[in-house]
């Protein structure tokens, strides 16, 4: 049942499945913006009270954005924030 | 199984010492309890999907749904469902938020409820279509102006913020369960994003969660606001009034905590957790319960009251369609759940305790699924033009998938605890180890300064 | 030149025959419900239906109907609400339906004050033979989507055709819906409220002349005539 070398899974491949993970994320939310533009763009060429998609555009977007945003700062922030890279290496608001 | 003590990197608080351990053993020592709900949930939602598959055979015919009540159970759950999702999210945040250090036991559980929940609501919608194959319309010929998009924005984006909100503050957890070699390992390295506990990591993740706690805010607020939306924006009697926004949101953080307060005392219950839950934790949540119990009393005498009083023929139709009519026993039994049990018991000190908060509670979540049916089916069955009225009464298909939904929630917290620790061990560390001076400092600091030293400038009393 | 069609219904007139319904369900190929879906589960499924009034008080009740199709409303609340824009008002303020588009989410139907608008609970059934006798100028709907009176759009559009190939401008009275041709009373007046001379534009001014539920900003463009006396 144990395989104590085998347990410890591949760096690389945790690795390369987190970035794409966040990239995912943001995937979504742009595809989610791109949704969003492209329903603002049909309202407005089919008449059909553009005002109402505007409104809901300029809240919902950013709204995404910050969300896909927030998790990449705490990606980010991690990896560089691990020991070995050395504590406090980057521009340190830091404690 | 044995365990390797990691060499752990020393910074403050990477791994749970001997006195949280029993967070983890759920997930390192699962037993056979885990395996056995597995299964019968499992068998449960497949039956319901079973049941289901008639619907998509054979239409929305099989159904209770109708000509005037062209909106049944399946709506009134997704209404229900979202609403429970209010527990966790918000109240955590706002918990967070506040300080208040008795959160720390709760906060995880509820952010639970709310990612399961969403989920469970949010597909609700679709099971009502009558052409499920059509959903990818609302993608490519959606009309912001419908409050049905409005629903599609403000929940996926809800749903997003609170799983991010649930997530970002497992991380040390997580990290907890890779460096403790749990299984599988691939899962937890994966997820735990390098964590190491370094003050820079911490600093960085305490920033993210006080980011998204307040993001988190105002994004629950307006998914239950928009809910009522959809009812307010037609001009149907008893739907079009003003203050469904935060009616709703009140009703949805009503039975929140209501919810929240049965999981916890199952789950502590199921997984001893009394050590860590409390009597004064379930005595502060059972407050804020009889509070928002008020607060809905309240809100729910305005709109009635407003309806009433005006005595428009069609808004008198749909109220006596509750008050004396057909839909009386749930109207009166939502009053009673709702408001005369809860206030009755929790408000002395004798009844609120574990067993009178779980009746309550109870109690409140079958009250407030009632208060949906009250808001969804009267005004429908009750048309401004006389329409021959049916009846609605809910099929087999309507309640299997209500069952299923149930079943789904119950499935995604024995998942959940298999996996991940109920309670956030990191947060219970920092609560012993940091927020007591933390606090007692905060206290100091609301103290009236000491007076000024020098003397004889000001003289002292008269 | 766009039109905005219209009808009157002359209540003076109707005898609450229901052959304006019949000729509805033929000439739109309207599946049946079955008296058991329609009676006891109240899915009864017309375009234009026969709404009962009660008045005065028993023994001395008087019970009359109104023909009810769907108003066209100028500013129609379902239209509002549909999240994929099903459901649309055209330019000479016919509310249709595109039945291909059509989520069947049903909450126009929930949105229109009127209950105007009917669902294709199951798949649409037909007695047998009158499948190969439907009215080939109006799509037959599939299972799960919201339908309903189009004001015999079809009818319009090839009158309009006939007129063009003609040369000359489409005439009052050369367009009519089935439910107005069909009535033996003929209570039911339609044609184009903007043309000024047009008998239904004439009618809609009547004093007898009123609406349904008017106070809700609706502006339905089918008009009631009440009784005289």
């Amino acid at each position: 049942m144990e395989r104590e070398a085998g347990k410890q899974p591949d760096h690389r491949v945790i690795m390369v499945l987190q970035v794409a993970s966040v990239a995912g994320i943001w995937a979504f939310v742009l595809s989610i913006a791109v949704w969003i533009l492209h329903l603002l763009h049909l309202s407005h060429r089919l008449h059909d009270v553009p005002s109402a998609s505007v409104a809901i555009s300029i809240v919902a977007i950013p709204v995404f954005l910050t969300g896909a945003a927030v998790l990449t700062y705490v990606f980010v922030g991690l990896r560089r924030g691990r020991s070995a890279a050395g504590p406090d290496r980057v521009e340190g608001k830091g404690r | 199984m044995n365990r390797r003590e990691v060499e752990q990197p020393d910074h403050v608080l990477p791994t749970a010492g001997r006195e949280d351990e029993e967070l983890l053993r759920a997930v390192e020592k699962p037993g056979g309890g885990f395996k056995v709900t597995f299964t019968l949930l499992a068998l449960v939602i497949l039956g319901a999907w079973v049941v289901f598959s008639r619907q998509i055979l054979f239409g929305l015919g099989v159904t209770g749904l109708n000509q005037p009540v062209a909106w049944g159970f399946y709506i009134v759950n997704f209404v229900f469902f979202i609403g429970i999702s209010h527990a966790g999210t918000l109240i955590s945040a706002i918990l967070r938020l506040s300080k208040a250090e008795w959160r720390r036991p709760i906060t995880r559980m509820a952010e639970i409820i709310t990612v399961v929940v969403l989920a469970i609501g949010g597909f609700h919608p679709v099971l009502d279509l009558g052409r499920p194959d059509r959903v990818l319309n609302i993608y490519t010929a959606g009309r912001l102006q419908s409050p049905l998009l409005w629903d599609v924005t403000s929940i996926s984006a809800y749903f997003m913020a609170s799983t991010v909100y649930l997530y970002v503050p497992m991380i040390p957890d997580i990290a907890i369960l890779r460096d403790r070699g749990a299984r599988p390992q691939w899962l937890y390295s994966f997820l735990a994003w390098g964590w190491e506990g370094t003050p820079r990591q911490q600093a960085v993740l305490e920033r993210a969660i006080s980011i998204l706690m307040v993001l988190v805010i105002p994004i629950a607020v307006s998914v239950h606001t928009v809910i009522s939306y959809i009812f307010a924006m037609t001009l149907q009697p008893g739907w079009h009034s003003t203050i469904f926004g935060p009616y709703f949101v009140v009703g949805a953080i009503f039975s929140g905590i209501a919810a929240l307060l049965v999981v916890m005392i199952t789950l502590r219950k199921i997984f001893h957790l009394e050590r860590y839950l409390k009597e004064v934790h379930f005595s502060h949540l059972a407050k804020l319960l009889l509070i928002m119990s008020l607060l809905w009393f309240y809100f729910t005498f305005s709109e009635y009251l407003t309806g009433y009083f005006g005595s428009e023929p069609t808004e008198m139709r749909v109220f006596f369609y509750k008050f004396s009519g057909p839909y009386a026993p749930y109207f009166w039994g939502m009053l009673m759940l709702n408001f005369m049990i809860p206030v009755l018991i929790l408000s002395f000190r004798r009844t609120r305790r574990i067993p009178g908060i779980l009746i309550a509670s109870i109690g409140v979540v079958i009250g407030m699924w009632l208060e949906r049916l009250n808001i969804v089916v009267p005004s429908l069955a009750n048309p401004r033009l006389p329409y021959p009225t049916g009846f609605y009464v809910p099929s087999l298909v309507e309640w299997a998938m209500f069952v299923g939904g149930i079943a789904t929630f119950v499935l995604g917290f024995a998942l959940f605890a298999r996996f991940f620790p109920l309670i956030s061990i990191w947060e219970i560390r920092e609560g012993r180890h940091l927020a007591v001076p933390e606090t007692v400092a905060r206290i100091e600091s609301y103290l009236p300064d000491a007076a000024p030293a020098r003397a004889g400038t000001e003289p002292e009393g008269g | 030149m766009m039109a905005r069609w219209g009808m009157v219904i002359d209540l003076d007139r109707c005898t609450g025959c229901g052959e304006c319904m019949a000729a509805c369900h033929q000439e739109n190929n309207l599946a049946t419900a079955g008296p058991e879906e329609t009676v006891q589960r109240s899915r009864a499924f017309h375009w234009l239906r026969l709404m009962p009034e009660f008045s005065g008080r028993y023994p001395e009740v008087k019970l009359r109907f109104l023909p009810q199709p769907c108003f066209h409303c100028d500013n129609p609340p379902c239209v509002r609400v549909c999240p994929v824009q099903a459901t649309y008002l055209s330019e000479e303020g016919i509310v249709g339906q595109i039945y291909a588009r059509c989520i069947g989410c049903r909450y126009c139907m929930a949105g229109c004050p009127y209950n105007a608008k009917v669902f294709n609970w199951y798949e649409p059934k037909r007695p047998r033979g009158v499948e190969r006798g439907a009215n080939p100028n109006v799509s037959l709907r599939p299972k799960g989507v919201v339908e309903k009176c189009t004001f015999c759009h079809h009818r319009i559009m090839r009158a309009r055709e006939e007129a063009r190939a003609a040369g000359r401008p489409l005439r009052d009275g050369e367009v009519s819906t089935a439910c107005a041709e069909s009535c033996p009373a003929q209570a039911i007046v339609f044609g184009d409220l903007d043309q000024p001379g047009s008998r239904v534009s004439q009618l809609a001014r009547s004093p007898r002349a009123f609406r349904l539920h008017e106070d809700l900003g609706t502006r339905p463009k089918v008009t009631y005539l009440a009784e005289k006396g």
